[in-house]
């Protein structure tokens, strides 16, 4: 295998460790690697585009998504479909969709985004402990660990909700809990192979202490996987959110994506064939998702580059 | 032998963890350190029996042990709206989400084998690089949403398909056995089975794919090449042998975890299974039953991790026959 | 000739370009003979005997050259049916060449069932018969290839190649992996299995003393291309390419103890790169100012194949290359 790839001349050069964070190549690919993947690249744009609509979500969608309209007869506008003043129609009450999807963004970043962030932390933190440090501390971790992944991930969400109320806080709560472990274990593993490198080694012989080691030295080198996850779970909380929004568990105060499904399944949209309102929400799911899948992608093949690609 | 006791004592104890934690969260809950058992819906005689039976009465810790006890006999108390008990309520449904997790999976995984080994086939392909693409679409949707746009253009639109439930009302069956395998039952088990299948392929499929990719450029296969094997026999034979190792364990693990998940389809489609039930009971606070409905889908979940490490262990000869030299 | 090789050029398409992994090569296989092909990683050796059995990468194709096996010229498509029945292969690692989840038994079946037309019964027959003939016990036909030693698992592997009674063997570095001791025993083993079945075998090998011990001849390759050739007793005895001299300082005996182990300094050329002259030129102690220009030709004196500008002179060079000196002054020339 190796000869092969050695007369190929093309030999990828194992990922080279450096100390520190300045310049290190690791965080430099972060950076550069949507350049290279187009995929990664569609990913972030997409990202991006719903970013700044729900930064304008405001300006894009003037209609106040929870309001009622009314005809100019004094009729409900209900179930309009869609038109030029709404485009596309309205709820079985009377409210406009266009904004619902609108201002369901900034729903669905918030959750996914504070979910991602807080999973990824805790995750890598986690892992870098417990790869590092061994012994008891990564016995523990890893069986508390063990308990958080054998717990049946929608029916512990919708129990929790049930108990402490349907806030969106407790949505990403209940999925942080379930989803560290994945990040943990694998970050873990990277540290375990980079606690026994020589520069590691050479750091704690000349007496850097631990915390000093951990997040001077291996945790550049540990960021793109902490990436990855990260992307995974934005998409993970945000279709965690609109399902237990569309079981009735959502936050009634909260317009989201989850919620308007909820809200067409239980007024009969789907007999009425109201595509307007059932598709565009699971569409921009599938997008957001989907964006994140190419970005993790794009990370993984950064991180773990395969020779035949 | 040994690992296999290993790996039965691993899922039997992240099982018992469950359990306790869920003992703890139904106990802190508001009202009444009664409530997960006892209830104004049920009646004297009901609520001094459970008040016996879990011993409701006594230290936290003697009702813990109570309370393994009980459920070592598969008791778990009284249903507060059905006032019967919660056991007898989810073995009555406990079939219908077995039938639609392993009918789903079947489907799902089937056509993700054959999919993915084609696909890695066609490597390089215009259609191999679109394909990927695609079927992350398909995982990246909501399964409930995929639920609801079939529903709206199968069943509601064109008709081929009833719009909820597992039978049609009216129908009277001498066994469930029976029941099970109608025409009516098959009928409106089919769309929440194709939603599912459509939701869950995806895995199988792109596992598969990669599995293929990486034993194809093993040293083995070129090996069977140089002995002038023909391409089917290196394909079928050796290839696709070692690359579905990793996806039968892929299938009894994706048991385990869509029992749980399958709480939306069963919602969306009105199947009658556990994970309906489940929502049911949290919304309207029936505590028993909602622990009880949790329960069964964490212990399926322990059970078929279980039996994906024995699958694991009994199908890859470097693991079942151990090194003799 | 059983197998002759001419002018055989092998490119791989890379992302960075062609390389031209052999570029030029060409050497012969006498009936009944053991050659060695020696050379260090990516010089190309083991490119040329997968070659010649077809089975090149995906982006790899024959550029060039002509084999001829039998004096029968062969492509990848003519190579089919020669395949094992032949020409077989003995490969480098017989753990990552046998499939995981098979018997070895069953997978030295298969070759013979679908290659060999034979009956079940005579296939499980052969099979035990050919276990004793590389000396393990047929019990073992049953195990799995993880189940075995590395030794083991060679002559295994030894045994398979011989199925189909092939009059062509290639080795590809079958004892590389091995520790000294069981290499000793199945480099006897592939002598007296020669001998007996008369085979002629090809034996690639980066171990220079692999070579002094078991071939006839020797084909040394650098940089894909042979730089000399011919018996082994004149080839290592009397070296007249620096390669081959420095080779020789290299490896330790099999057979003697006292040896200074002198490494040749550097490493070979970008075969991405248009090369001219000769491509040892940078690494050579002796390098003159013509040796890098133009294209070499091959020197030959009985039956002794050397492409150096300065083969006249090897007698001399001969003698200095047994100084260690000459090699590290050439290091620092280099630096």
């Amino acid at each position: 295998m190796a000869e092969r790839a050695e007369e190929r001349g093309a030999i990828p050069a194992p990922l080279p460790i450096r100390r520190g964070w300045r310049l290190s190549p690791p965080l430099r690919r972060l950076l550069t690697m949507p350049l290279r993947d187009p995929f990664a690249f569609a990913g972030i744009v997409i990202y991006l585009a719903f970013l700044l609509v729900a930064l304008f979500a405001d300006q894009l969608a003037t209609t106040d998504p929870t309001e009622i309209l009314f005809l100019s007869t004094g009729k409900v506008a209900a179930n309009m479909p869609p038109g030029a003043e709404y485009p596309l129609g309205t709820t079985n009450l009377g409210r406009d969709i266009y904004a619902q999807l609108v201002h369901g963004t900034e729903s669905a970043l918030a959750v996914g985004l504070t979910a991602a962030l807080i999973v990824a932390l805790v995750g890598t933190v986690v892992g870098l402990i417990a790869g590092y440090f061994g012994g008891w501390i990564d016995a523990l971790l890893m069986r508390i660990a063990d308990m958080a992944l054998s717990l049946p991930f929608l029916p512990f969400v919708i129990v929790l909700i049930g108990f402490l109320g349907p806030d969106t806080s407790n949505v990403v709560l209940a999925v942080v809990l379930l989803l560290w472990p994945n990040s943990a274990r694998v970050i873990r593993a990277q540290v375990l192979s980079l606690r026994e490198r020589a520069y590691v080694e050479a750091a704690r012989v000349t007496g850097a202490s631990p915390v000093r080691i951990l997040f001077v030295h291996i945790a550049p080198n540990i960021l793109p996987l902490s990436f990855v996850y990260a992307a995974i779970a934005i998409g993970w909380a945000i279709i965690t959110e609109a399902s237990v929004s569309f079981l009735g568990f959502g936050d009634p105060d909260n317009i989201s994506w989850g919620m308007m499904l909820q809200d067409a399944f239980a007024s009969q949209a789907l007999s009425r064939g109201q595509y307007a309102w059932f598709v565009p929400p699971g569409v921009c799911i599938i997008l957001i998702v989907v964006a994140g899948f190419f970005i993790s992608r794009g990370y993984e093949e950064v991180f773990m580059p395969r020779l035949r690609r | 032998m040994k690992l296999v006791l290993e790996r039965f004592l691993h899922n039997a104890l992240a099982l018992l963890a469950v359990i306790t934690i869920l003992f703890f969260m139904f106990r802190l809950m508001p009202g009444s350190p009664l409530a997960a058992f006892i209830n104004d819906n049920l009646n004297e005689d009901q609520q001094q029996a459970m008040l016996a039976q879990f011993g409701l009465d006594k230290p936290m810790w003697q009702q813990y042990l109570i309370y393994l006890a009980n459920l070592a006999h598969g008791e778990m108390g009284l249903s507060f709206f059905q006032r019967r008990p919660v056991t007898e309520i989810l073995l009555e449904v406990l079939p219908n989400s077995l039938i639609l997790t392993l009918s789903s999976l079947i489907v799902a995984y089937v056509f993700g084998v054959l999919a993915g080994a084609w696909l890695a086939w066609k490597r390089g392909s215009w259609i191999e690089r679109a394909a990927v693409p695609v079927v992350l679409a398909t995982r990246a949707a909501p399964e409930f949403w995929i639920g609801m746009v079939l529903l709206a253009l199968l069943s509601f639109k064109l008709g081929w398909f009833p719009s909820g439930g597992a039978s049609s009302p009216g129908e009277a069956y001498t066994s469930n056995w029976q029941r099970i395998f109608s025409l009516d039952y098959l009928h409106h088990l089919a769309l929440p089975v194709i939603t599912l299948a459509l939701y869950l392929q995806g895995l199988p499929l792109l596992l598969m794919r990669s599995n293929m990719l990486e034993v194809m450029h093993e040293e083995f296969v070129t090996m069977a090449r140089m002995k002038g094997l023909s391409e089917w026999r290196i394909v079928i034979g050796h290839a696709a042998r070692n690359a579905l190792l990793p996806v039968v364990t892929a299938f009894a693990l994706g048991v385990g975890l869509s029992m749980g998940g399958n709480v939306v389809i069963e919602t969306v489609f009105s199947w009658p299974g556990i994970g309906r039930m489940l929502v049911q009971a949290v919304s309207v606070h029936d505590y028993p039953l909602a622990q009880g409905a949790f329960l069964m889908i964490a212990a399926i979940l322990a059970i078929m991790n279980f039996v994906a490490d024995l699958l694991y262990m009994t199908l890859d000869p470097r693991v079942s026959h151990g090194r003799a030299g | 000739m059983m197998l002759s090789v001419e002018d055989l050029q092998i490119h791989y398409a890379t992302r960075d370009g062609t390389v031209r992994a052999v570029d030029g090569a060409t050497f012969a296989v006498p009936e009944g003979r053991i050659v060695g092909l020696v050379g260090e990683s990516g010089c190309g050796k083991t490119t040329a005997v997968r070659a010649i059995m077809g089975v090149l990468a995906e982006n790899g194709r024959r550029a060039g050259g002509q084999v001829r096996f039998k004096d029968q010229p062969i492509d990848a498509k003519a190579t089919r049916p020669l395949l094992w029945r032949e020409i077989a292969y003995v490969p480098q690692s017989a753990m990552s060449s046998l499939d995981p989840v098979y018997t070895v038994g069953a997978q030295i079946e298969e070759v013979l069932l679908k290659r060999g037309g034979a009956s079940r019964a005579e296939a499980k027959a052969r099979a035990a018969e050919l276990f004793e003939l590389v000396g393990l016990s047929d019990r073992r036909l049953r195990d799995y290839p993880h189940q075995f030693s590395g030794g083991m698992r060679q002559r295994a592997a030894i045994a398979m190649a011989l199925a189909l009674e092939p009059s062509l063997l290639l080795a590809d570095e079958p004892v590389t992996a091995l520790d000294v001791i069981v290499q000793r025993q199945i480099l006897d083993m592939l002598r007296s299995l020669q001998q007996r079945l008369k085979l002629s075998m090809v034996m690639v090998t980066h171990d220079i003393s692999v070579v002094a011990y078991l071939c006839d001849e020797v084909v040394v390759m650098y940089a894909g291309q042979v730089v000399e050739s011919g018996p082994v007793r004149e080839v290592l005895g009397r070296p007249r390419h620096p390669y081959t001299m420095g080779l020789r300082n290299a490896f330790p005996d099999l057979l003697s103890d006292a040896m200074e182990l002198v490494p040749i300094h550097g490493s070979p050329p970008d075969l991405r790169q248009t090369l001219t002259g000769c491509r040892f030129a940078p690494r050579c102690p002796f390098v003159q100012p013509a040796c890098t220009a133009g294209t070499l030709d091959a020197d030959v004196a009985n039956d002794h194949l050397t492409v150096c500008r300065r083969s006249a002179q090897a007698d001399g060079l001969r003698t200095a290359a047994l100084d260690p000196n000459t090699w590290l002054s050439s290091q620092s020339a280099m630096s």
